[in-house]
């Protein structure tokens, strides 16, 4: 009772306060205001430019008009589709690999690794403290033809085999299709480990138990219950590999030769050494127009958006 | 208990135990569950209960001893080739599958046809029929604990295994669910061993339950027998309230054993005292708090010849309804507890109104003073 009457009273002839939510109401806008600004002027601005690039004609010389020219797209594709093709098809192979390499080696970081786990996650990180261009690099010494890699394929006669494949030529690796594939894997390869562990860690180990609990083998748990649940990361995991090695020039440009240019080498060149900018900007648009529409139709026949 | 002929459905534990490094979380085990019962292992977080039941399931490799179901050894298979379904603690349903899916799983491994049938046959003896093509996130938490039984069930394992399945849902539903799932064992009759830390839901649930301390089997038997005739402070405890009474022997009188404890005598059963007595020997008395009667001290001489009896002050006591509970200052217990019906109230009994209690000596029963005298009681699960 005491305790009651002697808690202070409410203050009397105080205005009603005021809903603090006035100020509030405008939070996410200013949270979105850098990120918006940065991306109208390092994204938008570019974008529209290039649009307008892409249907200019004229020359460096007399200058560039917007003359709605959508005829530079038409011949882009005709000159360039096998590029295309290529583009798609090494970064679909490179895709796959990291697939087949990442998953079990995430498999074992989320489940099996124990104190090791750390470990071996910088492990799989640690070659992003070295520049992109110099990995790559690396690999041209590891391919080389006169190195162990190529000289143990030889005496193994794997290459004869690859180069029936029409994958490699003679007895080199290097300047061959297979070069540029494993140059895309190797760089590619983190985009994938990563979301796939974050997605099967993240599954409860309990599922395990109650799957074989059910009758179910350990390999049907994983077919059943571990894959199906770890298929946001395998879908994102693919879509962070396959999208930037479709427009990748590097690996084709230091490991491969003239018959492995991909679309991003093409691109490179229209832009950087002929100078023809209209071809150029057509080009990246077509690329991104493929990679859009084939990345929308994967994340449709995945089904993945209403997985967790 | 009754134990089936053939022995076709008995789990049967022998010598079991469990050790991690150092610590020994299940101390070597015999345990016989008979066919078509429903057994509780009953124990605070840590006894080794639940271990115990992972051993049965598969889940768990024993250190020691053996498993077997019916005829079957069973101690090194692993759980997809046990004919043994479990009901997992937080129901580990299947997310990516709808409740239909979930419940058909175990039906599908094995390659069973007419899944539809049973499926639909089970969700309804669940009441889940309108809920099959649903995601478990989308159910409450009660309807999810019946899926997960669902999925157990619906493979007529010889053994339901349960662990805290109804420990995430809240009180009035737990208690529906309890009667839910004993429904649902006379139905279909198969065993069930239930993992519980909820003395309650042991009690109500279960044929028979073992409690587990430490990773022992402190006692088994029927809850009555449990909670009539504990033969450890630990049981005593921890199923209900006991009242325990430090006391000495003094003499046996024919079945009877006379004690003493402060100035008074109190008589216990021979046959309800779990301890050696020799006389001078010490003994803990225990009586239940609602076989006690009590008198104000002014009445003391109305109090029929041939009872226990202590005096004491009424410390406090506490109105709940059908009963009102008093503490007692006793000069041989400093904390006695009294449930009284509330049928005839005296007005006299107030806190600081001076008591006499009594009791039937037949309620009496005397464990071994060598334990710990507040083991269960949660005072000592605090402190562990």
């Amino acid at each position: 009772m005491a305790a009651a009457t002697g808690a202070p009273p409410l203050t009397p002839g105080t205005e009603e306060p005021k809903p603090p939510r006035r100020r509030g109401r405008l939070t996410p806008y200013w949270l979105l205001l850098p990120g918006l600004l940065w991306l109208v002027v390092f994204f938008a601005l570019p974008m529209i430019y290039q649009a307008s690039t892409s249907v200019q004609t004229g020359s460096l010389e007399d200058g560039y008009k917007v003359t709605w020219h959508f005829v530079t797209y038409w011949d882009a594709l005709a000159e360039y589709w096998p590029q295309f093709l290529r583009s798609v098809l090494y970064a679909a192979a490179a895709t796959v690999l990291c697939l087949l390499l990442g998953y079990p080696l995430a498999y074992l970081i989320a489940f099996r690794a124990g104190r090791w786990r750390n470990l071996i996650m910088i492990l799989v990180i640690a070659p992003f403290f070295t520049s992109f261009l110099i990995r790559t690099l690396a690999w041209k010494t590891i391919l080389a033809d006169s190195g162990p890699v190529v000289g143990a394929l030889n005496t193994l006669h794997v290459l004869d085999v690859t180069s029936w494949l029409g994958w490699t030529a003679g007895d080199r690796v290097l300047a061959t299709p297979l070069a540029v594939v494993c140059g895309l894997t190797y760089n590619f390869l983190p985009f994938m480990i990563l979301p796939l562990y974050t997605s099967l860690e993240r599954i409860d180990g309990r599922l395990h138990e109650a799957a074989g609990d059910l009758y179910a083998k350990p390999s049907t748990t994983f077919r059943k219950v571990t894959f199906p649940l770890s298929m946001p990361g395998v879908v994102s995991g693919t879509l962070l590999t396959f999208i930037p090695a479709a427009g990748d020039y590097v690996n084709s440009e230091l490991l491969g030769s003239t018959d492995t240019r991909m679309i991003g080498n093409v691109i490179q060149t229209q832009f950087l050494r002929i100078l023809d900018y209209p071809t150029a900007a057509a080009l990246s648009f077509i690329l991104m127009a493929t990679i859009l529409f084939m990345v929308t139709f994967y994340i449709r026949r995945s089904g993945t958006e209403d997985l967790v | 208990m009754t134990t089936s002929n053939d022995g076709g459905g008995d789990v049967r534990l022998t010598g079991i135990s469990k050790t991690y490094g150092s610590f020994t979380a299940v101390h070597p085990l015999d345990l016989t569950v008979p066919q078509g019962s429903f057994f509780a292992l009953l124990g605070a977080s840590g006894c080794g209960k639940t271990t115990t039941l992972r051993m049965i399931a598969g889940l768990e490799e024993p250190s020691g001893g053996s498993v077997h179901l019916g005829d079957q050894e069973v101690t090194h298979l692993p759980p997809y080739k046990r004919p043994v379904n479990t009901v997992f603690q937080s129901y580990a349903l299947f997310p990516h599958l709808d409740i239909f899916e979930n419940v058909a799983f175990g039906l599908r491994r094995r390659g069973i046809k007419s899944v539809k049938k049973q499926v639909e046959s089970m969700l309804e003896l669940v009441q889940l029929g309108e809920q099959a093509r649903k995601k478990p996130h989308q159910l409450s938490g009660g309807q999810q604990q019946r899926v997960a039984v669902a999925r157990a069930l619906i493979n007529h394992p010889k053994v339901l295994l349960l662990d805290e399945p109804l420990g995430a849902l809240d009180l009035k539903l737990r208690r529906q669910m309890q009667l839910e799932l004993k429904r649902i064992q006379t139905e279909v009759g198969i065993t069930f061993v239930h993992v519980t830390h909820d003395q309650e839901e042991a009690m109500t649930m279960a044929d028979t339950v073992a409690v587990m301390n430490a990773g022992r089997v402190e006692q088994l038997g029927s809850p009555s027998d449990l909670y009539e005739n504990p033969t450890t402070t630990f049981v005593a405890n921890f199923l209900g309230t006991s009242n325990l009474i430090e006391a000495e022997v003094d003499t046996r009188s024919g079945e009877d054993i006379v004690l003493r404890a402060g100035g008074g005598k109190l008589v216990l059963p021979g046959s309800r005292c779990s301890a050696p007595t020799t006389a001078g020997g010490k003994v803990l008395v225990g009586v239940r708090p609602e076989k006690i009667s009590l008198a104000h001290a002014d009445e003391a001489g109305a109090v029929p010849e041939g009872r226990n009896r202590i005096t004491g002050r009424i410390a406090d006591s506490s109105f709940i309804g059908v009963s009102t509970q008093y503490v007692i200052d006793s000069p041989v217990c400093p904390e006695f507890e009294v449930y009284a019906q509330n049928i005839d109230r005296d007005a006299r009994l107030v806190p600081g109104a001076e008591v006499v209690l009594h009791w039937n000596p037949a309620h009496t029963f005397g464990l071994d003073a060598a334990q710990a005298i507040d083991a269960g009681t949660g005072a000592d699960e605090a402190a562990a």
